[in-house]
C-alpha cells in the first residue's frame, strides 16, 4: 500500500465494514468450539514450535517428490505472500508512525528490493497455479472450492483476484515512484522499470484511480478470506500448533469396558463413534477446517486409484461442510448416509498414504474409524462379510472363525515340538504367531519358517498357544471397539501370567496393536517384528546364511511396517544378507510412498464390490520389475499377493515369499 | 404380535467333537457354543415383523447355564425379554419331552407366534415346531422361507416343497411357525444393543419345577460314533475307448447303480 498523506475517511468507512464481514465471514470456524475434548493433545511446547516452523512456515511436507510442480509452485506462492504480508504490516505501521526508529521505510533499500521481489514471486506462483488449472488439470484437483467452504468464484477465481492484487500493487508503486520520483527509486527495481513506461505527469494524473484500485481490491481480498482457499493460511498454523506427530493414525480408545460397567450410562443418548458433525472433538474439526483441498491424499489413496468411491478429501471437506452448516454445534444433522455413505467409509484400507502426504498433518485415518465406530457399536450395520468375520473373533479369538483349540494345530500337523508358555512359563521371547500364522495355510509356512530359524540360533522361545487370541486389529479398524478391548484385555491378562523379555511377531498389524495400541490398556510390551528380529539375529551372528547370490527380490513395503511404524531398511538388509547386496529392484512405489496390498483396515475380510482389485494393481507393479521374487513381510500383504499371482496366473514366473521363509531357506546349517 | 422365539444353544460347526469315553456323548470343555443357525433367521424374522407391526418379541432358551447365552444375544439383536428354563441335563430329552416341558413353560403366554429355527443343528429332529402346534392349539407350518402378516389374526407364509417349488399358505393365527435360513440377513448385536440388553429381563424357570406330567423318553440314545471316513479312489487307466468301457463295467457291477 502506498504512502498516502490525505487518507480519504470514506476509505475507512470501507474497512471497518471489511473488518465486520471478515468477522461474520469467520463465525462458521467457532463451531469447532462445541467439538467434543481432545485426548490426544500435544505436550511439548518446544517440540511444537519446531514443528510450527517445519511445518508452517518452512511447509517441509508441501515439497515432495510426487508433487515436484505443485511444490515449487506453492513456495513462490508462500513466500511471495509471507513477504508481502510482513511489507504491508511494516508499511501499516510507519504510516501510522509507530516503530518508525526500528522499522524501514518504503524505499529503505533493502526492503524496497524484498517488497519487489515479493510481488514478483507471487505472480510467478499464481502463473503457475493458473497454468496447473487450466492446462495441466491433475484429475482429481476440484476445480472449485468443495463443499463447504463457499463457493467464490471458485478456486480459480482467488488466483485470478490475487492476480489483481499483486498487479495492483506493482502498479501504485510505479504510480508513487513515477510522482513522486524518490532517490532509492531504483532499489524497487520492478515497480521502477514499470515507472518509466508512463511520464510523470500521467502517473500523477492516474495515481488516485490506481490507489483505489489496490484499495479495494485489498478490502475485498480481506473480506472474503474466510470464505476462499486462501483460509488455510491460517488454519493451518493452529492446526500444526495442536498436533502431536507422535500420535498421528493412533485410535482413540473408548474404554468400553468402563462404559459397560458404568450403572449411570445413559444408554439411549450415548454416543459411540461419530454419527454427525458434533460427535468429533474440536480437534479433528480443526483438521477439517485446514484442509487445502489439494487433493494429494485421493491422488494416492489406493481405494481412490483403483475406482472405489473413497476420497479421503472429500470426507474431510465434507465434515467441514457439516460443520459450516450448523448454526456454532446446535443441528444434529446426520453425517453418515448424507454426506458421507457408508461405502466410502469401508473402502478405507487404513494404509495411511493419506496422512503421509497431507502437508497439512491432517489425521484421516482415527476420523474415518470413528464414524465406522458409529455405524458398528451405535447401528450395527457392519458390511455382511465383515460382521461375519467380527462374530468370528468374538466367538473363537480369529476372525478366520477356526476353533481356538486348534490354534496350534500347524505345528502339530508339522510334527514340531514347539514350547508353550502353559508348560515353560518363562522364556526370552514369546513368539507371537497371530491368527493368520496359526490359520492360514501360506502363513502357516513362515510359522513354521520363524521355529526352525529360532531353533537354529538357540532362541529361548516359547508361544501362548490355545492361550493366544486375535490382537482384534482387524476388529479396531472395523470400528468394532469392544471387541478389540474384549481381545486386548484378554491377551494382556495372558501376558500377565508368564515372564518373557520380548514378543516377536511376523505381523505388523500385531506388531502395531501390540506395541502402540495395547498401551491405553496398561501394557507396555517390547515388541519386535520379525524383519528386525531376523537383521539382528544375521547381524550378530546368531544365524549365518548361504548367500549364493541368486535371484532378484523387490520388496513390497507393508503399510503397518513402513508408513505407520518407519521400519524400511531392516527388511531390506535382510533381504540383502540372503540374496546378495544388490538383488533388490525396488518397485517405483516403494518406502513412504509404498501402495497397499488391499487387506488392511478390515479390508481383509470384506469385499467393495466397486472398481479393481487393489491386490492385483499392486501385484503388476511388483511383476514389471522382473524380479524372480517379491518379498513381503506381512502376513496380510502375503495372503494378498499370493492371490494376486494366482489370479493373474503367474505362478511360474514369479514366488512370492516372506522375510522369514526367505532367510529360513538360506541357512547354513538345516535342523 | 406377540411373538415366541424358540432358539438353542449348539455347538459351533468347526468345534473339536471329542465323544466321551462309553461313547454315550460327546465332551462338552472342547466345545465352543454358538446359536443354531436356523434360530438366528427366526429371530431376525421376528424382529423384522415386530418393527412392522408392533408388539413384542421374546427368546425363550431350553438347556444347560450357558444358554442363557443365545437369549443374552437375542436381547442385544432387539428382542423385548428372555425366557430360559434351565435343565442341566437338557440333552437326555427325547423331542416330547422337550416340547412338553416348553408346552407348560409358553402356554399362559397367549403368544400369537411361535417361531423356530426348521431345526437343530445338533439333534436335528426338527420337530419341536409342530409338536407345540399340535400341544398350544396353534396352525402350523414348515419350512417358512418368507412371511407376510394380513392383519390381526392371520398371517401368509412361503414355504419350501420339493425341487425348488415354493407355495405361499394362509394361517390362523395363533400359529407356530418353523424358520428355513437364509429368508433374511440376521442383524449384528451393536454395543448399544449390547448395553441395552443388560437392562432387559429374563424369567428363569427351573425346568424340574415345570409340571412334566408324562414327559418320559420315548426314545433312548444307544451310541454316539464318528462316521468313519471310507474313502476309496480307483483310478482307470487306458485309451478313452477302455477308460469308457471300464468305468460302465464298474458301474453295472461293482457300485450297482443302474
Ligand atoms: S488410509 Fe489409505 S485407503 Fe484410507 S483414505 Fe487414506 S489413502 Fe485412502
Ligand atoms: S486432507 Fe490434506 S492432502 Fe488431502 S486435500 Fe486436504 S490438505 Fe490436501
Amino acid at each position: 500500500m502506498t504512502e498516502m498523506h490525505h487518507i480519504p475517511t470514506v476509505f475507512y468507512i470501507f474497512a471497518l465494514v471489511t473488518i465486520l464481514y471478515t468477522i461474520y465471514n469467520f463465525r462458521r470456524f467457532f463451531g469447532i468450539f462445541s467439538g467434543k475434548p481432545e485426548s490426544k493433545l500435544p505436550k511439548s511446547f518446544l517440540t511444537q514450535l519446531n514443528h510450527l516452523f517445519r511445518y508452517g512456515l518452512l511447509q517441509r511436507k508441501v515439497f515432495s517428490n510426487r508433487f515436484t510442480y505443485a511444490g515449487v509452485m506453492h513456495f513462490f506462492l508462500a513466500w511471495g505472500f509471507f513477504i508481502l504480508l510482513f511489507a504491508t504490516t511494516v508499511d501499516f505501521l510507519t504510516a501510522r508512525g509507530i516503530l518508525t526508529k526500528f522499522l524501514p521505510a518504503l524505499d529503505t533499500p533493502w526492503f524496497a528490493f524484498i517488497n519487489d521481489l515479493g510481488g514478483l514471486m507471487l505472480i510467478l506462483g499464481l502463473i503457475l497455479a493458473i497454468f496447473r488449472r487450466t492446462s495441466q488439470k491433475p484429475e482429481k484437483l476440484p476445480n472449485s472450492s468443495l463443499s463447504g467452504r463457499g463457493n467464490l468464484l471458485g478456486d480459480m477465481g482467488i488466483l485470478i483476484f490475487l492476480l489483481l492484487l499483486a498487479v495492483g500493487g506493482f502498479l501504485s508503486e510505479a504510480a508513487r515512484l513515477g510522482a513522486d520520483q524518490p532517490q532509492f527509486a531504483a532499489f524497487s527495481w520492478i515497480g521502477y522499470t514499470l515507472s518509466k513506461a508512463l511520464s510523470s505527469e500521467t502517473w500523477i494524473a492516474i495515481k488516485p484511480v490506481i490507489w483505489w484500485f489496490h484499495a479495494i481490491t485489498s478490502l475485498l481480498f480481506i473480506a472474503v478470506f474466510p470464505m476462499t482457499k486462501m483460509f488455510h493460511a491460517f488454519v493451518v498454523f493452529l492446526n500444526i500448533a495442536f498436533t502431536d506427530q507422535g500420535k498421528r493414525g493412533l485410535l482413540r480408545p473408548m474404554h468400553v469396558s468402563d462404559l459397560l460397567s458404568d450403572p449411570d450410562a445413559d444408554i439411549e443418548n450415548i454416543s459411540l463413534g461419530v454419527g454427525n458433525v458434533m460427535d468429533f472433538t474440536w480437534k479433528q474439526l480443526l483438521d477439517s477446517a485446514s484442509c487445502t483441498e489439494c487433493a494429494r491424499c485421493t491422488t494416492l489413496c489406493p481405494a481412490a486409484q483403483t475406482g472405489k468411491p473413497l476420497s479421503p478429501m472429500k470426507i474431510i471437506t465434507d465434515i467441514r461442510s457439516a460443520l459450516y452448516n450448523t448454526d456454532n454445534g446446535k443441528s444434529n444433522d446426520k453425517l453418515i448416509g448424507k454426506l458421507i455413505t457408508e461405502t466410502e467409509l469401508w473402502s478405507c484400507t487404513t494404509c495411511g498414504a493419506c496422512m503421509e502426504i497431507c502437508p497439512v498433518l491432517i489425521d484421516h485415518i482415527p476420523t474415518f474409524i470413528d464414524m465406522r465406530r458409529h455405524l458398528v457399536l451405535s447401528e450395527g450395520t457392519p458390511p455382511e462379510m465383515a460382521g461375519e468375520s467380527l462374530e468370528k473373533t468374538a466367538q473363537n479369538g480369529n476372525p478366520w472363525g477356526f476353533p481356538k483349540s486348534k490354534r496350534l494345530k500347524w505345528a502339530e500337523d508339522a510334527g514340531l515340538d514347539i514350547p508353550v508358555f502353559a508348560e515353560k512359563k518363562s522364556a526370552d521371547v514369546l513368539y507371537w504367531v497371530g491368527c493368520a500364522g496359526s490359520y492360514d495355510p501360506r502363513n502357516q509356512e513362515v510359522s513354521k519358517a520363524m521355529i526352525n530359524i529360532f531353533k537354529n540360533a538357540g532362541i529361548d522361545f516359547a508361544v501362548l498357544g490355545t492361550e493366544e487370541s486375535c490382537t482384534g486389529d482387524s476388529a479396531r479398524r472395523m470400528g468394532e471397539e469392544y471387541i478389540f478391548e474384549t481381545m486386548a484385555l484378554q491377551n494382556i491378562e495372558i501376558f500377565k501370567k508368564y515372564s518373557f523379555n520380548k514378543i516377536v511377531t511376523q505381523c505388523p498389524h500385531c506388531y502395531h496393536t501390540l506395541t502402540h495400541e495395547y498401551q491405553d490398556f496398561g501394557a507396555n510390551l517390547e515388541v519386535v517384528h520379525h524383519s528386525e528380529f531376523l537383521n539382528e539375529l544375521i547381524n550378530t551372528g546368531k544365524i549365518s546364511l548361504e548367500n549364493n547370490d541368486e535371484g532378484s527380490v523387490t520388496y513390497h513395503d507393508a503399510c503397518y511396517l513402513g508408513r505407520h511404524n518407519q521400519i524400511f531398511d531392516a527388511p531390506r538388509s535382510v533381504i540383502k544378507k540372503s540374496r546378495g547386496r544388490d538383488s533388490i529392484i525396488e518397485m517405483p512405489r516403494n518406502l513412504q510412498n509404498s501402495f497397499c496390498c488391499g487387506a488392511g483396515g478390515g479390508n481383509m475380510w470384506h469385499e467393495i464390490n466397486e472398481g479393481d482389485r487393489i491386490n492385483i494393481n499392486r501385484f503388476d507393479e511388483a511383476i514389471q520389475t522382473n524380479a524372480a521374487t517379491i518379498a513381503t513381510a506381512c502376513s496380510f500383504c502375503l495372503i494378498m499377493m499370493d492371490d494376486a499371482m494366482k489370479v493373474q496366473g503367474k505362478e511360474q514366473d514369479v514366488e512370492v515369499l516372506d522375510l522369514a521363509e526367505l532367510v529360513n531357506s538360506r541357512l547354513k546349517i538345516q535342523i | 404380535m406377540k411373538i415366541c422365539v424358540l432358539m438353542k444353544q449348539v455347538p459351533d460347526n468347526d468345534s473339536a467333537i471329542i465323544l466321551s469315553n462309553d461313547s454315550s456323548s460327546i465332551k462338552l470343555n472342547d466345545i465352543t457354543w454358538c446359536t443354531n443357525e436356523s434360530d438366528t433367521y427366526a429371530l431376525e424374522e421376528a424382529l423384522l415383523m415386530k418393527e412392522a407391526h408392533g408388539g413384542e418379541v421374546v427368546a425363550c432358551s431350553f438347556g444347560r447355564e450357558s444358554s442363557q447365552q443365545v437369549i443374552k444375544d437375542a436381547l442385544a439383536k432387539g428382542a423385548d425379554r428372555g425366557l430360559y428354563i434351565s435343565e442341566e441335563e437338557s440333552d437326555g430329552f427325547d423331542i416330547l419331552s422337550t416340547a412338553k416341558i416348553f408346552t407348560q413353560a409358553l402356554k399362559d403366554e397367549n403368544f400369537d407366534l411361535i417361531f423356530s429355527g426348521l431345526q437343530s443343528n445338533d439333534s436335528g429332529n426338527a420337530q419341536l415346531g409342530l409338536l407345540l402346534a399340535e400341544m398350544l392349539n396353534m396352525s402350523h407350518a414348515a419350512l417358512v422361507m418368507g412371511t407376510e402378516v394380513l392383519n390381526d389374526t392371520r398371517i401368509k407364509v412361503k414355504q419350501e416343497l420339493e425341487g425348488g417349488w415354493f407355495q405361499w399358505t394362509e394361517l390362523d393365527l395363533p400359529a407356530s411357525i418353523t424358520i428355513q435360513s437364509g429368508l433374511n440377513k440376521p442383524r449384528y448385536a451393536s454395543l448399544r444393543g449390547i448395553m441395552m440388553m443388560k437392562k432387559k429381563p429374563i424369567d428363569i424357570f427351573d425346568s424340574s419345577q415345570i409340571d412334566s406330567t408324562g414327559s418320559k423318553n420315548k426314545i433312548f440314545l444307544d451310541k454316539m460314533y464318528i462316521p468313519q471316513k471310507v474313502k476309496e479312489t480307483t483310478f482307470i487307466e487306458g485309451t478313452p475307448d477302455e477308460i469308457a468301457s471300464k468305468l460302465g463295467d464298474l458301474m453295472i457291477n461293482d457300485i450297482k447303480v443302474f
